[in-house]
C-alpha cells in the first residue's frame, strides 16, 4: 500500500495536520497553539490519526512547516510554509501561480513557478498589521464571533474608509468609529478592504497573475473572498481545505522524499 | 529532528577560518581605543570624522587623534550596548525614527562617553564630511552644542555619473584647501605637503591590500567573506587608513586568505550559494545573523556596504601623486554618496563579476539615506534581470527591530527556492534565466 505523509503546519494560531496517501486526503486535524507548542503538534498529529483511523506506524514521513516547524519533534524534514504554501496551491490548482497567504500573523504573496515551487515571494514585515490577528481584535472590539463577521461585512450599505490596519491600534479606531455612528457593518467592510489594500500591495510586487489562490485562515472569511475579488476584478481560488494548504504542500514534500527513497 | 542542516534552527558552529587578521584586528582596535583614552587638548587634539568622504589623511598629517562616532556606535551595538545608549537619547527627547547612529552617539556622550572598549574622548574639532547623509549636519550640530566644539562643513557633491565631473572636483579642493588654512590656524602648525603625501601613500598602499582581499571573493570557492568577515577588516581602511599599521594589516591578512586557498578553507565547508548583500549589517544580532546564511552554505561573495568607506574597488584610489584632487575624487566616489542608477550598476557588475547566484538586500528602519530605493533595487534584480533577490529589514543599531524568526524563514524561505532553482534549472523553474 502507498505509505502515508504528513504535514504539519505549526502556525502562530492554530496546529494543521494532513495525512495524505498519493494524492488522496485521508486525515485531517487542526486545533488551537499555546504556549507548549510541542504539544500541540503532537495532538494535531494525534487528531488527524484519530480521523484517519491509522497508527502512527502507518505514516512513512512527517515534515513540519509553519513557525513551529521546529517544534515538531518527531518529524524528519522542516520547510518553510512560504514553499509549502506555495507546494501545496499548486496541488489543488495547477494552474495558479500567484497565492496570497493571510494567516494570523502574517501576510505573504507567492509568486508559484509551474511545478509548484516558489518563484519570488513578499511578505509584511514584522508587525501584525492586516493580518487575521487584527481581524480578530476588531470583531472582539465590535461585539461579534470572528465566524460571522465575513457575512456581516457583505450586507455594508456604505462602508467606511477604514486606512489603518495596526493591530495594536484597531480597537480605538473601532470605538471611534463607533461613536461616530457608524453602522457596525459598513466598520466591518471598510475593515476588510483595508486588509485587502495591504495584501495587494504585496502582491503587486511579486505581479499579479491570471489565477489566484487564496489561503491561509482568513481565507475562510468569506467578506475577505468577495473585498479581495472586488479589487483585483477577478475570481480567486478558494479551496474548501484552504487553511490546510501549507499542511498539503509538507506532506507532499515528505512523500517526493518518500519517492526517493523507493527508488 | 533528523534534517539536514539548512533547516534545523541549532545555530551554526562558529567560523573557525578567521585566524592571524582577525586577532590582529582585535588588537588594533584595543590600541587604538587605549590611545584615544589619553587623546584631546593641544597636544594631541581630537577630531570627529564621519566615515563616508572623510578628509582623515589631512587630519592625521596636523597630528590629529581621529575619532568615527558611526565606528563606535556599530562597537557598542556589537557588544549589545547600543540599546542603553538609544534609550537613553530617547529618554532625552530624540524620536523612535531617529537614526540609531545618532541616538547611540548622543546617548553615549551624554553618559560620559564611556563603553565597554574604552573612553571615547571629547572632540575639539567635529568635521562633517557631508557625503551621502544628509542626518550628518544635525548631528553634528548637535554635538557641537554639547561639547561646544567647533564644527566645519565639507560639502561633497551627490554623484551622478561614472566619471566626477572636473566642476564638482574644483569645488571640492578650494573646500580642501579652505580647510588646510583653518587647520593651520588652529593647530599653530604649518601645512606639511610632504608629510600630507607619506601619509597618502600609506593609505594608498592599504587601499591597494583592501581590494586585493575583497576581489578574492572572486576565486570559486570564495575562500573570504565579503560581507561578515569584511566586517572587522574594514577597521583599519576605515580608521587608521593613513597609518603604515593598516597597510601592514592586508599584508597579513592576504597571505592568510591565500593560504586558505592553497588549504581550501573558507567560510563554509561546502559553498552552496554564492551572494551579493547589499546593506548595512545588523550588528545587535551580528552572529545569529550570519548563522542563517552559514545554515545554508552560503557565502557573500562581494558586498556593498564595506564600500561606505570609499569605493576603492572602483579606482576611487587616494594617489600622493596628486593629493587634493585624489581626496576629492575619493570623496565623490563613496558608496552611499552615488546616485542609485550607479549603485545598480554596481550590484549589477558584482552579480557578474563574482559569478553569484544571488542578491541579498538588508534594510535598515534607521537610514533612509541608504536603504530608500533598495525596493525598487529588489524589484529591479528580480523582474528586470531575472537574479533571485530577497529583501529583508531590520537596524543596524536597534535590537528592537531585529525579528529573529521573521528574518530566518524569509530567508530559509528564499534559500530553499534557490536550492529548488538549482534542482531543476533556471528555466523550468519559472523564471528568467
Amino acid at each position: 500500500m502507498t505509505p502515508v505523509a504528513a504535514g504539519m503546519d505549526i502556525g502562530s494560531t492554530t496546529a494543521k495536520c494532513i495525512l495524505l496517501r498519493g494524492s488522496e486526503v485521508v486525515g485531517k486535524s487542526l486545533n488551537p497553539v499555546g504556549v507548549d507548542i510541542v504539544r500541540d503538534a503532537e495532538r494535531a498529529f494525534e487528531l488527524a490519526l484519530a480521523d484517519a483511523h491509522l497508527e502512527r506506524a502507518d505514516v512513512g514521513f512527517v515534515t513540519g512547516t509553519g513557525y513551529g516547524r521546529y517544534k515538531v519533534q518527531f518529524g524528519q524534514l522542516a520547510v518553510t510554509e512560504i514553499s509549502c504554501h506555495a507546494k501545496g496551491a499548486n496541488f489543488l490548482f495547477p494552474k495558479t501561480h500567484l497565492v496570497v497567504d493571510i494567516g494570523g500573523q502574517d501576510t505573504k504573496a507567492i509568486k508559484v513557478g509551474d511545478l509548484g515551487e516558489v518563484v519570488d515571494f513578499a511578505m509584511n514585515d514584522k508587525c501584525a498589521a492586516g493580518t487575521g490577528r487584527f481581524l480578530e481584535v476588531c470583531a472582539n472590539a465590535l461585539g461579534f464571533d470572528i465566524g460571522d463577521i465575513g457575512p456581516l461585512s457583505l450586507q455594508a450599505r456604505h462602508p467606511v474608509k477604514v486606512s489603518s490596519t495596526c493591530t495594536v491600534f484597531a480597537e480605538s479606531e473601532v470605538t471611534s468609529l463607533v461613536s461616530r455612528g457608524k453602522e457596525r457593518n459598513d466598520i466591518l467592510a471598510g475593515l476588510h478592504g483595508s486588509i485587502v489594500n495591504r495584501s495587494l500591495s504585496l502582491m503587486q510586487r511579486v505581479g499579479i497573475e491570471a489565477e489566484v489562490t487564496f489561503t491561509g485562515g482568513v481565507s475562510r472569511n468569506e467578506g475577505m473572498v468577495r473585498a479581495m475579488e472586488s479589487r483585483l476584478g477577478q475570481r480567486v481560488n478558494v479551496s474548501p481545505l484552504s487553511q490546510y494548504i501549507g499542511a498539503i504542500g509538507a506532506a507532499l514534500m515528505g512523500q517526493e522524499r518518500l519517492e526517493a527513497a523507493a527508488q | 529532528m533528523s534534517e539536514t542542516s539548512a533547516t534545523s534552527d541549532a545555530p551554526a558552529a562558529e567560523a573557525g577560518f578567521l585566524r592571524d587578521g582577525r586577532e590582529l584586528q582585535r588588537r588594533m582596535v584595543e590600541e587604538y581605543y587605549t590611545r584615544l583614552a589619553s587623546a584631546g587638548g593641544e597636544k594631541r587634539p581630537v577630531a570627529y570624522a564621519f566615515v563616508g568622504g572623510n578628509l582623515t589623511e589631512i587630519l592625521r598629517s596636523f597630528g590629529y587623534e581621529v575619532v568615527f562616532p558611526e565606528i563606535v556606535a556599530l562597537n557598542c551595538a556589537i557588544k549589545h550596548k547600543s540599546l542603553d545608549n538609544i534609550l537613553h537619547a530617547e529618554s532625552m527627547g530624540y524620536g523612535l525614527d531617529v537614526c540609531g547612529y545618532v541616538k547611540n552617539d548622543i546617548g553615549l556622550q551624554d553618559q560620559g562617553g564611556t563603553t565597554p572598549f574604552g573612553r571615547i574622548p571629547r572632540p575639539d574639532l567635529l568635521v562633517c564630511s557631508f557625503s551621502g547623509c544628509y542626518v550628518y549636519v544635525k548631528w553634528w550640530e548637535a554635538l557641537s552644542e554639547l561639547y561646544g566644539a567647533p564644527m566645519v562643513t565639507y560639502d561633497v557633491p551627490y554623484l551622478r555619473s561614472a566619471t566626477p565631473w572636473k566642476e564638482d572636483i574644483d569645488y571640492l579642493v578650494a573646500q580642501l584647501w579652505e580647510f588646510i588654512h583653518d587647520l593651520e590656524k588652529r593647530t599653530g602648525r604649518t601645512f606639511d605637503l610632504a608629510e600630507l603625501k607619506r601619509v597618502l601613500a600609506e593609505s594608498r598602499r592599504a587601499e591597494e591590500g583592501w581590494v586585493r582581499y575583497l576581489e578574492s571573493g572572486k576565486r570559486r570557492p570564495s575562500p573570504i567573506e565579503a560581507y561578515f568577515e569584511a566586517i572587522f577588516y574594514m577597521f583599519p581602511i576605515n580608521v587608521l587608513r593613513g597609518t603604515r599599521e593598516a597597510a601592514d594589516f592586508y599584508d597579513i591578512v592576504n597571505a592568510e586568505v591565500d593560504q586558505r586557498t592553497k588549504d581550501g578553507v573558507g567560510p563554509v565547508p561546502e559553498e552552496k550559494v554564492r551572494l551579493v548583500v547589499e546593506g548595512v549589517p545588523p550588528y545587535t544580532n551580528y552572529r545569529t545573523f550570519w548563522d542563517f546564511f552559514r545554515k545554508w552554505g552560503a557565502v557573500s561573495v562581494a558586498a556593498t556596504y564595506p564600500k561606505v568607506g570609499g569605493l576603492f574597488d572602483r579606482g576611487f584610489l587616494h594617489d600622493p601623486a596628486r593629493p587634493l584632487e585624489s581626496i576629492a575624487e575619493y570623496s565623490l566616489g563613496a558608496y552611499v554618496n552615488q546616485s542609485w542608477p550607479l549603485r545598480r550598476k554596481l550590484i549589477e557588475s558584482y552579480v557578474k563579476d563574482y559569478q553569484a547566484d544571488a542578491v541579498l538586500i538588508h534594510g535598515i528602519k534607521s537610514c533612509r539615506s541608504f536603504t530608500a530605493g533598495q525596493g525598487d533595487l529588489r524589484d529591479w534584480l528580480t523582474h528586470d534581470l531575472g537574479i533571485p533577490t530577497l529583501y529583508i529589514e531590520s537596524d543596524h543599531e536597534d535590537p528592537r527591530y531585529f525579528a529573529p524568526a521573521q528574518i530566518k524563514n524569509r530567508m530559509d524561505a528564499f534559500f530553499e527556492s534557490l536550492e529548488h532553482r538549482r534542482a531543476v534549472g533556471p528555466a523550468r523553474a519559472g523564471v528568467p534565466a
